[in-house]
């Protein structure tokens, strides 16, 4: 009997030393590179040619990097301006449009209403990378190119199949019981939505939001386009004029800084909102 | 509930004729937006692929020239090729990394949330910024990997891994890997979760090992989820490219030209707009046929659940 | 009198005209082009009441975007165009025809030969000189003193330069005798590679740039210089993935020989002062020099309002006082007719670049960007099959057969 639990017990040790070595392991390979570069970023510009081994500054911490990464466009803290106000532009846009049609969709009949939820959802079919020029030209007809809002526009416009789909979603699970006691106590339609129904679908908005804000934090490519002066550029476009390098030579330690400017913000917010980002991306695996 | 069902008919329809035009003007701001940058963008896609369209100077109309030329273009070709054989040997790869993660992040175990937020990490950050991250780490002379794998002894001095082609497409492998991975993770664990305990129970009881539970009862319970992980990893492996761009400029010796790549080429670099957008055309028509796949995979699986 | 008053009258009127017109004039730069413009832009925005707000762009996309904000209606008002693109510019009828005005120049026959025939489509003008860049070989003397090597001896053909190379890796260590930008950058190997065969009579298009003519036993020799310096362990294994970003790596005090621009004199000079170097004109395959005239051409978008302001700002640049600033950030002289004055003061080695000039060339194409410059056309692919692939005589006809069929294409 005795030997017996022991042998459960080793063995259960065992599992446990496997479970987290692998674990670690796992860790290891998702972590380091951030790691690495993160720490190499306070090396002096003396070591930042040199290859991370070991990762950290030998001679003192410096911001060496980050001054050089400040000396490209128009200075780090304008294109960081940038990139937050098309950001958190287009998540409150991407909010806005996307609760609205999402309630539209869940709650109301109308013509048409399986075919234009269907062309929504459809836009996630298409490279927009190959639609760009005409889309260039339809914001130059608006007056919005070369424009912060411009960008915007087209990135709610990106979020829209997933933030519809998933807002359509969280209304469909409130039960139509509340809307009805609602109703019946006098709200109506604007008023019904952001006083009652609002609150019960946080969680969703919280997930459209959340994606709203990273996609548009990280896109690049219609963002090298679509801006064409200096000062609006995003750290994503910055950071192709600090990748091409200055009088022939890359800086490896502003790409460092660069890298960890743009993704700090990334990580920052996904661990805060980790829970309804987790719970967004499950409820659209299992629909 | 029991009065609108005891209301009369003419009255029902009379509401719903009236929550219709309330329905179109919720959905109004979305459809608007869809409409002014999504559906005239394509149109005007279509438009272009029936012309002679310079960026600079006049638009000609050729009919579907740009279309029978993509039929002799040997690079047309050659991108469709590599973006295959990039789909295929990345899907496999992300499955091979992110089923067993899948597997190993399922039960409730101490510090289990934190390997798994550990590992979803890289899914948040941006591609480019993964790119420009994995670009220096690959650089022989400033980077990690050529500098380590000299020092371990591994290589006779440091190798130039974005020099060769095999090195270059291995070293973006698992940067996609890497980057992707613990998406398509979180996607099985969905998969997984949604099983029955009682039946991985009973299956235990009645003597079937751990590759048995997995071979019988896992992966049929999980042929919903598993298509939905592989349709969403190879389309965007085949819309792939900031990696190739970032990382090698489509190199070495444009070994690495993706469609998307192609396009961008031919629309921005060699300003065959008209070209570019038929090629777009082709691109969506192949997306489409795929999405169809999936649409019919998905019905395959809900009829045997 | 009556002339007094005139001029008086002529006087205020100028200055109310230019106070009425007190303008920005939009120009876009490339990026990495060095600080010569900017500089003479900050020096004009300081003594004149027209402004010049200055974009950078990114030099691999300045000509993309440029089109698109043109397709879009939002141009720049002027450009400093790479002088490669002026035909193509020129061709699709987007830049504003200059030549009246250029002719009028009282030093109009001194201005930079190639940049004016690059500028020049039917002969009209469309695109005058900004910056003048030619491509020129240093060594680095200290590397050369250490390995044992005359440090005030300028090699004179390439058997020297690969020998010199040899001695120099012999340093051991991360020193290298040679780099250059192999991985498919097509316009770092235009400027600094196509002088081995130019030297020597070659070229890979025929004069009207109608017929590919890469394969040339010139061009094979070339390849073979290259190739054998790979060969030895000579260059450092990043030169074979460099797209152009490390181009300067010369100024890491590490290799002991390039291929440069003359610009790199300027940043060597005030950024590097620590590198001590020689410069010569790059010696061809048998030993002739020759050497790539390239630079930025000043173009402006037709249909600008603002054609009078940008004149303006154009002739300041022309100037001794803008050349002298020009220069002093690293791009030559663009007036013959001033250049020995505006360069004297300055570092004596810039004279080597002015002296390539007149042994300079300049493909004249329209498609230079497809044939040539793209990342992903033919001469970068070439270059980097044919130095670093195992199969020389495919990476020719390759490349050979796909010029021609770009030619074939734009005709």
């Amino acid at each position: 009997m005795r030997i017996r639990r022991e042998i459960r017990a080793r063995k259960a040790l065992r599992d446990r030393i496997a479970y987290h070595g692998i674990g670690i392991g796992a860790a290891f390979f998702f972590l380091a590179p951030f790691a690495v570069s993160f720490l190499a970023s306070f090396r002096p510009n003396s070591e930042s040619g040199r290859p991370p081994l070991p990762p950290w500054p030998l001679s003192g911490l410096s911001f060496d990097a980050y001054r050089a990464l400040d000396s490209f466009g128009s200075g780090i803290w304008q294109h960081m301006f940038n990139s937050l106000v098309v950001s958190i532009g287009t998540v409150v846009l991407t909010v806005a449009v996307s609760v609205l049609a999402g309630y539209g969709f869940s709650r109301y009949r109308f013509p048409f209403k399986n075919a234009l939820f269907v062309l929504i959802i459809a836009t996630l079919m298409i490279p927009f990378q190959s639609i760009l020029t005409p889309l260039f030209i339809i914001l130059a007809r608006l007056g919005l190119n070369n424009s912060l809002l411009g960008l915007m526009l087209v990135y709610v416009t990106l979020q829209l199949p997933f933030s519809v789909f998933m807002m359509r979603n969280a209304f469909d699970a409130v039960p139509k019981e509340i809307e009805e006691a609602a109703r019946i106590d006098g709200a109506r339609d604007l008023r019904l939505l952001v006083r009652v129904l609002l609150p019960l679908v946080m969680p969703g908005i919280a997930t459209v939001s959340i994606f709203a804000f990273l996609n548009a934090w990280n896109e690049f490519f219609a963002a090298l386009v679509l801006l064409s002066s200096n000062d609006n550029y995003t750290l994503p476009v910055l950071m192709t004029a600090v990748r091409a390098g200055r009088l022939g030579a890359i800086n490896w330690g502003a790409v460092e800084a660069g890298v960890a400017v743009m993704v700090v913000p990334c990580l920052f917010v996904f661990l805060l909102l980790q829970r309804y980002y987790m719970r967004g991306l499950m409820a659209g695996a299992v629909k | 509930m029991m009065t609108s069902s005891l209301t009369s008919t003419t009255r029902r329809s009379r509401l719903k004729r009236k929550s219709g035009w309330r329905g179109l003007v919720y959905i109004a701001p979305a459809m608007g937006l869809v409409t002014i940058f999504f559906v005239l963008p394509v149109l005007f896609t279509l438009w272009m692929s029936l012309h002679k369209w310079p960026l600079l100077g006049e638009p000609a109309w050729i009919g579907l020239r740009n279309y029978t030329r993509m039929f002799t273009d040997a690079r047309f070709f050659n991108a469709l090729g590599f973006t295959a054989h990039y789909t295929l040997i990345v899907t496999i790869a992300i499955f091979a990394v992110a089923f067993p993660l899948a597997l190993f992040v399922e039960k409730q175990r101490p510090l289990v949330s934190l390997y798994r937020t550990i590992v979803f990490l890289p899914v948040v950050v941006g591609l480019a910024s993964a790119s420009l991250l994995w670009v220096w780490l690959a650089n022989v002379d400033s980077g990690l990997f050529a500098p380590l794998f000299d020092m371990l002894g591994l290589t006779a001095g440091r190798i130039n891994l974005l020099a060769k082609f095999d090195t270059a497409f291995m070293t973006i492998i698992v940067m996609v890997v890497w980057k992707i991975a613990g998406f398509t993770m979180i996607i099985l664990l969905t998969g997984l979760q949604a099983i029955p305990t009682e039946l991985t129970e009973a299956a235990r009881i009645d003597g079937a090992g751990g590759w048995q539970r997995f071979r019988h009862l896992t992966l049929p319970l999980m042929r919903r989820t598993m298509a939905l992980a592989l349709i969403l990893s190879v389309t965007g492996s085949i819309l792939a490219f900031d990696q190739f761009y970032i990382m090698t400029s489509g190199g070495p010796q444009n070994k690495m030209i993706s469609v998307v790549y192609y396009i961008f080429n031919q629309s921005f670099v060699s300003f065959n707009l008209g070209y570019g957008a038929a090629l777009s055309i082709a691109l969506l028509l192949i997306l489409v046929t795929l999405s169809v796949v999936q649409l019919w995979l998905l019905k395959v699986g809900d009829e045997r659940p | 009198m009556f002339t007094k008053l005139m001029a008086a009258t002529a006087l205020i009127s100028a200055s109310m005209i230019s106070v009425a017109s007190a303008e920005t004039i939009s120009m876009w730069v490339r990026s990495g082009i060095g600080d010569s413009f900017k500089e003479v832009v900050k020096a004009y925005n300081a003594a004149h009441e027209n402004k010049v707000e200055l974009t950078e762009v990114p030099f691999a996309e300045l000509v993309q975007k440029y089109a698109t904000a043109i397709a879009g209606g939002q141009a720049p008002d002027a450009l400093s165009l790479d002088l490669i693109y002026t035909p193509a510019f020129a061709a699709a009828g987007q830049l504003e025809d200059l030549t009246d005005w250029a002719k009028a120049l009282p030093y109009f026959n001194s201005l930079s030969p190639s940049h004016v025939k690059l500028g020049t489509y039917e002969d009209k003008i469309y695109g005058l000189p900004l910056t003048v860049e030619t491509s020129i070989f240093a060594w680095n003397k200290d590397l050369y003193k250490k390995a044992g090597l005359d440090p005030e001896k300028a090699p004179a053909t390439w058997e020297e330069i690969t020998a010199n190379a040899e001695k120099i890796r012999g340093l051991g260590g991360d020193t290298y005798g040679f780099y250059f930008s192999g991985g498919g950058c097509g316009g770092c190997m235009i400027f600094t590679f196509t002088p081995l065969t130019w030297g020597a009579g070659a070229d890979i298009l025929s004069a009207d740039g109608k017929t590919a003519t890469l394969d040339t036993p010139q061009m094979r020799k070339a390849v073979d210089i290259y190739r054998n310096m790979i060969a030895k362990d000579l260059v450092p294994a990043g030169a074979a993935s460099d797209n152009g970003v490390n181009f300067l790596s010369f100024t890491n005090g590490k290799i002991g020989q390039q291929s440069l621009g003359a610009f790199a004199i300027g940043t060597l000079v005030t950024q590097h002062p620590e590198i001590d170097f020689g410069v010569t004109l790059i010696p061809g395959v048998d030993g002739k020099p020759s050497s790539f005239a390239g630079g930025d051409n000043f173009v402006v978008t037709k249909g600008t309002p603002k054609l009078a302001d940008v004149k303006e700002f154009l002739e300041y640049t022309y100037s001794p006082e803008g050349q002298k600033i020009m220069a002093k950030y690293g791009s030559l002289p663009t007036r013959g007719d001033i250049a020995n004055e505006v360069l004297e003061g300055l570092d004596p080695r810039l004279k080597v670049g002015l002296d390539a000039i007149a042994v300079a060339k300049t493909p004249y194409t329209l498609q230079f960007n497809d044939l040539i410059n793209s990342a992903n056309g033919p001469w970068a692919t070439f270059t980097n099959a044919a130095i670093y692939g195992d199969d020389v005589d495919g990476a020719f006809a390759d490349a050979q057969a796909e010029m021609q069929s770009i030619i074939d294409a734009g005709q």
